[in-house]
């Protein structure tokens, strides 16, 4: 049921891309084989079924991108986010959206590997399976999900494995997010763990893989657009979820609906979307998005910019600490004479918890501690507030940087550089000005 | 010469689709649809003059757009061999074929040019919002 809802937008694609490719075929023999060809209509065909409504504004014909950020017009979402890219759909909250206790789902970023499978007509009926190195293979629908396991809900950080990543230098390659991808959400479902039980793992059980029902950009349904998973011991972390639920609403499509997991603190690629399959392995998952770069940090030490050794990268799997000011805006500006600001922000550590939160107003030459909350649950972010002296009328840059519950502290700039950008957390930094 | 058509294969978004079709589609979106989000999107239009000119430009942007945006690429700051390790990339993991010497010359060169390591990256890193620059 579930894999059939996914393809059901490349089904209709392929009816549409064979008239298309017939007629401009013309010009592209001899670049592409036969296998292209196939691939190429059904990706055509992807974005094309609601191409008379749907259009962004911003998008008449032949308009050039603007310069300056892009942002985003779909549906239900928050015109404020900036787009990274539209095929796959990716797209950041600028820090100053981020300045909700709870995110709320429009403002939530967008993280896409694959085509967006149209929406499922019957949630209820959506299907997982759980297999490999279990006792009793599962298959669960939405509907068993909620009636048979104990339900929560939890305020959880979601966070992109490259968050950050466009403060590596020299550049490293992928999504050149800034620090918007993230966010915390509430999120209703079930404990992983508790079907995994019910699965009876067996003692080979070592990593799960996860496969969902989103379509790789290139239109093989044959080829998972990602496949990653976790150590066993994080699966069975009582707060990696299966989830349907956003915010007290069903999850909705673009984010993962019907079902997604989320698997807190580590890689939002891991929080696999349209969940259909987990499956237990009795080795580390293999799966795309899992091997060479991806979703690996270095284990010794790179030279910047330098061809990195596969043998000599290790998963990225706890997120690194990082904090954010979420109020006032980067580029805002005070009336003369403004000699304190009043500033707000949110920090998170991965799979640990934030101790300090300090701010600077002269570059990191002097800091100041703010008052950071509690954490809601495990996984929660913690807000932080701060109130600021200035000395003068003028430009000020505002610096923020994190410690978490090891002592741990963001570094000024982006460190231990690796070839894909990640575990990049740099301190946060918004300039104002003042008269 | 390459004649600029032999690697366009991109251009096939603007063949029309049946008007059915796609009134068909909203129609039974609209009936099981969860709240606005539920539709789908439809990325923007791209063309290679999007792109800063250069030669080659076409057609890196034919043969990097059948998969993805070119936004994608044009994100990017990378030497030649963070390119080459690109396309070898695309070509081993994502169903890429294969370029013949000529086209991935070609494609390199534009690359390199165009979107070599800079930092701040194109709309990446921490851009001062005050600077006149
Ligand atoms: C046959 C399909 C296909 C073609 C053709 C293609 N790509 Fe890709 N490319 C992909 C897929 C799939 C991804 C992964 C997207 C994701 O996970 O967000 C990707 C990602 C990328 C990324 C980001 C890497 C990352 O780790 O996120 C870059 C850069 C890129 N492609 C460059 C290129 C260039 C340059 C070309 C043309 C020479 C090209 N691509 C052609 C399929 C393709």
């Amino acid at each position: 049921m579930a894999q059939e809802t996914g393809r059901q937008g490349a089904d209709l694609s392929r009816d549409g891309a064979t008239q298309t490719v017939a007629s401009v075929d013309r010009g592209r023999r001899g670049f592409l084989g036969g296998s292209g060809l196939a691939a190429i209509g059904a990706v055509i065909g992807s974005g094309m079924p609601f191409s008379d409504t749907l259009v962004p504004a911003a998008s008449a014909q032949g308009t050039a991108p603007a310069k300056g950020p892009q942002h985003l017009k779909y549906p239900g979402k928050n015109e404020g986010l900036v787009v990274l890219g539209e095929r796959p759909l990716v797209a950041e909250t600028p820090e100053s959206l981020l300045d909700d206790d709870t995110t709320p789902t429009e403002k939530f970023y967008i993280r896409n590997n694959g085509q967006i499978p149209e929406p499922a007509k019957d949630p209820e009926a959506w299907k997982i399976v759980i297999d490999g190195e279990v006792n009793n293979r599962l298959e669960l629908s939405l509907g068993e999900l909620k009636s048979k396991y104990r339900i929560a809900t939890r305020r959880m950080v979601l966070e992109c494995g490259g968050n950050g990543r466009s403060a590596f230098s020299p550049p490293a390659r992928g999504n050149q997010w800034t620090n918007g991808g993230a966010g915390c959400a509430e999120w209703t479902g079930i404990a992983l763990a508790d079907v995994l039980k019910a699965a009876g793992l067996k003692s080979s059980a070592k990593y799960t893989a996860h496969y969902a029902a989103d379509l790789h950009l290139s239109g093989d349904a044959s080829k998972p657009s990602l496949s990653r998973g976790v150590r066993i011991e994080k699966a069975m972390d009582p707060y990696t979820m299966i989830v349907w639920g956003m915010n007290g609403e069903p999850l909705p499509n673009i984010h993962g609906g019907p079902v997604r997991l989320v698997v807190p603190g580590w890689p939002g690629s891991a929080s696999q979307k349209w969940l259909t399959r987990i499956n237990i392995r009795d080795k580390e998952h293999d799966g795309a998005g899992m091997t060479e770069f991806s979703y690996r940090v270095a284990i010794k030490p790179m030279v910047p910019g330098e061809k990195g050794d596969p043998k000599n990268f290790r998963i990225l799997e706890s997120m690194p600490v990082r904090s954010l000011i979420t109020n006032p805006a980067n580029g805002a500006k005070f009336s003369a004479g403004t000699k304190e600001l009043k500033l707000r922000g949110a920090a998170w550590a991965g799979d640990l918890t934030v101790k300090a939160v300090d701010v600077s107003t002269d570059f990191g030459a002097t800091w100041h501690k703010a008052g950071l909350s509690k954490p809601k649950n495990k996984y929660d972010w913690q807000r932080w507030t701060a109130t600021v002296k200035l000395p003068s009328d003028g430009y000020f840059e505002i610096w923020t940087r994190a410690t978490d519950s090891k002592g741990v502290m963001q570094p000024h700039q982006a460190g231990f550089w690796n070839p894909q950008g990640y575990g990049g957390n740099a301190m946060h930094r918004i300039a104002v000005l003042v008269g | 010469m390459h004649a600029i058509p032999s690697l366009s294969f991109r251009r096939l978004l603007d063949a029309p689709l049946s008007r059915g079709l796609t009134l068909l589609c909203v129609g039974a979106l609209i009936a099981w649809a969860t709240p606005a989000l539920a539709q789908n999107f439809t990325p923007r239009d791209e063309s290679p003059e999007d792109f800063p000119a250069g030669a080659g430009r076409d057609e890196t942007f034919y043969a990097c757009t059948a998969c993805h945006g070119f936004k994608l690429v044009a994100q990017q700051g990378l030497s030649r061999a963070g390119w080459e390790d690109s396309i070898n990339l695309m070509v081993r993991r994502h169903n890429m074929p294969a370029l013949d010497e000529a086209d991935r010359a070609r494609l390199l060169g534009y690359l390199e040019a165009t979107y070599p390591p800079r930092a701040p990256a194109a709309r990446g890193g921490w851009q001062n919002p005050f600077s006149k620059q």
